[in-house]
């Protein structure tokens, strides 16, 4: 099956150029030195999650070769993991040729790898940017794991919801401290149309991420507003960021803070003007309620004094009547 | 080749929504060898996350669209013979609501943005229904119970394929709202949904709006 499903995409997507770029690679290597190949385990990151993922199996659209079997799939996992691999190392060098072939290639060659190793990419660096903010996102969710478990063990404060949401966006707009003078250049290629899935993937889940560790258990549109309002926060402060030069970023931390003050202001705001306006309602609720009784006593009452009046001959009885039913109807 | 073709669509169609992945790497189909990576969130003891993420959000938009509709009802028909009857039915779908909105926190799965929308929408059909008489609200009732019911059937079948052990929970759970909207169903046909004028006509035109409602909500 993994095999016809592997020449079912072979047949979609055009698998020449990891084919040749990985053989020369492999060629160059083997020069080189040996690197031993990791085998099967789904590991992908260096702080290595204990879970694996068994859903990306039958994903991965493995361009390639077909009918090797065993051999296909150690290929597969290892593909994966080198390219990974190169990646974390041509971050060092991203300070100094920014997201560039130029930094990936340094990379290679620092795990003794031939240069030839950045055409397994793209040329704008679109890979290794998405693989920064993704090792990113990964820091930060082990980051917020972390603290919640100190909470849970009851060493630490539960922080209010401004208090950890402003840590949360500060600890993450850290790590790109050593590659601001770059980050302009990335933010450029993550919103290229081709990279536009998979950044906007890794923003939300990143937002999502926050906002679980906050506590937030909002199952209605609230769900929706809250990580809306928190991805522009993050959204700016992290423009504000690329042009700040006060020391050790003060103007960013303050002008977040000012943000998550404005947005707790303003969920405190809707929430008045609801319970404002359910007051409202009330009001004109119980208003109409008042009134209707009113004329329903009158009506009662008017009833009455008109059987009454029936049984005691009267007479200005017709007069009477003719009153007392305009109040029955 | 059709046999190899219709797993690797089934398989592209379970995840179209990456973002709920494992943390990774991933090569996907572009130009060149480019890599996806994915959110840093880790599945939950290796479920399948995008399917469970479905099951959720439109059991979930579900219960809600219902509680609604029964809230439409009451405000029509809450003083007549049939209020208490409506009342009790009202509070089982107010308790099932309650238990997704549990699961949905505790699978992490997004509510659909259409909730605002069956909000209104549910209200104005129970209202709706039951200006129309008992009669009409208890057909209301029949048709949409009877689609919620076929539902949830698809969706125990879907989890009894995927793994009986993995998911026993979340199948207990909609087995037992299954059997309870079916209930209500049987309900609905004793109090003579069947006597209403147009029972055929109104019955499909809800039971249709009931599937749009599904399609929609597993996906928006």
């Amino acid at each position: 099956l993994l095999v016809s499903l592997a020449v079912v995409r072979c047949q979609q997507y055009p698998p020449l150029r990891t084919l040749q770029a990985s053989a020369a690679l492999r060629a160059a290597s083997d020069e080189h030195k040996k690197e031993p190949w990791a085998s099967s385990s789904q590991q992908h990151f260096e702080s290595p999650p204990a879970e694996h993922q068994p859903e990306e199996k039958p994903q991965g659209p493995h361009p390639s070769y077909t009918g090797q079997g065993g051999q296909e799939s150690e290929d597969y996992e290892s593909e994966e993991q080198l390219q990974h691999r190169i990646l974390t190392a041509a971050l060092e060098f991203v300070p100094e040729h920014g997201w560039t072939a130029e930094a990936i290639a340094e990379g290679a060659k620092t795990l003794g790898l031939s240069v030839a190793a950045a055409g397994l990419f793209h040329s704008d660096g679109s890979e290794l940017i998405l693989h920064f903010v993704s090792d990113c996102n990964t820091k930060l969710t082990e980051l917020l794991k972390k603290e919640q478990k100190l909470v849970q063990l009851g060493e630490a404060e539960k922080k209010p919801i401004d208090e950890f949401l402003r840590d949360a966006v500060e600890a993450r707009l850290r790590m790109l401290i050593p590659y601001i003078e770059k980050w302009p250049q990335a933010l450029s290629v993550l919103l290229l149309p081709r990279n536009i899935p998979s950044s906007l993937s890794l923003l939300t889940s990143m937002i999502d991420d926050i906002w679980h560790y906050a506590g937030d258990q909002s199952t209605d549109f609230n769900w929706y507003t809250r990580r809306a309002v928190l991805t522009a926060i993050y959204n700016t402060t992290e423009l504000v960021m690329m042009q700040d030069s006060s020391p050790g970023f003060e103007d960013t931390w303050r002008f977040l803070e000012n943000r998550v003050a404005d947005a707790m202001a303003m969920s405190n705001t809707a929430t008045q003007v609801q319970s404002t306006g359910e007051a409202v309602v009330q009001g004109l609720m119980g208003a109409a309620v008042t009134v209707s009784n009113a004329g329903t006593c009158r009506a009662v009452t008017a009833e009455f004094l008109l059987n009454v009046s029936i049984c005691f001959p009267n007479p200005n009885l017709e007069n009477n009547m003719e009153k007392l039913s305009s109040f029955v109807t | 080749m059709a046999a190899a073709v219709v797993p690797a669509l089934r398989c592209s169609l379970l995840q179209r929504w990456p973002h709920r992945c494992g943390p990774g790497v991933r090569a996907v189909p572009g130009a060149g060898a480019a890599l996806r990576p994915c959110s840093s969130r880790v599945a939950q003891d290796g479920i399948n996350q995008p399917v469970i993420d479905r099951i959720i959000r439109v059991d979930h938009a579900g219960e809600y669209g219902a509680n609604r509709i029964y809230a439409g009802q009451m405000a029509v028909l809450g003083r007549s013979s049939v209020g208490p009857v409506i009342q009790q039915m009202w509070n089982q779908e107010k308790n099932h609501l309650k238990k997704f909105n549990e699961l949905m926190v505790a699978y992490r799965v997004r509510p659909t943005v259409l909730l605002p929308f069956w909000n209104v929408a549910g209200f104005v059909l129970g209202a709706g229904s039951a200006l129309l008489g008992k009669k009409g609200a208890m057909a209301c009732t029949v048709a949409v119970e009877e689609s919620i019911s076929e539902h949830y059937n698809n969706q125990i079948r879907t989890l009894i394929e995927e793994d009986p052990e993995k998911y026993k929970e979340l199948l207990q759970v909609i087995k037992q709202f299954r059997d309870e909207e079916q209930e209500h169903h049987d309900i609905g046909l004793e109090h003579d949904a069947e006597a209403t004028p147009a029972y055929s006509v109104l019955k499909t035109a809800i039971q249709l709006g009931c599937k749009a409602a599904i399609f929609l909500s597993e996906r928006i």
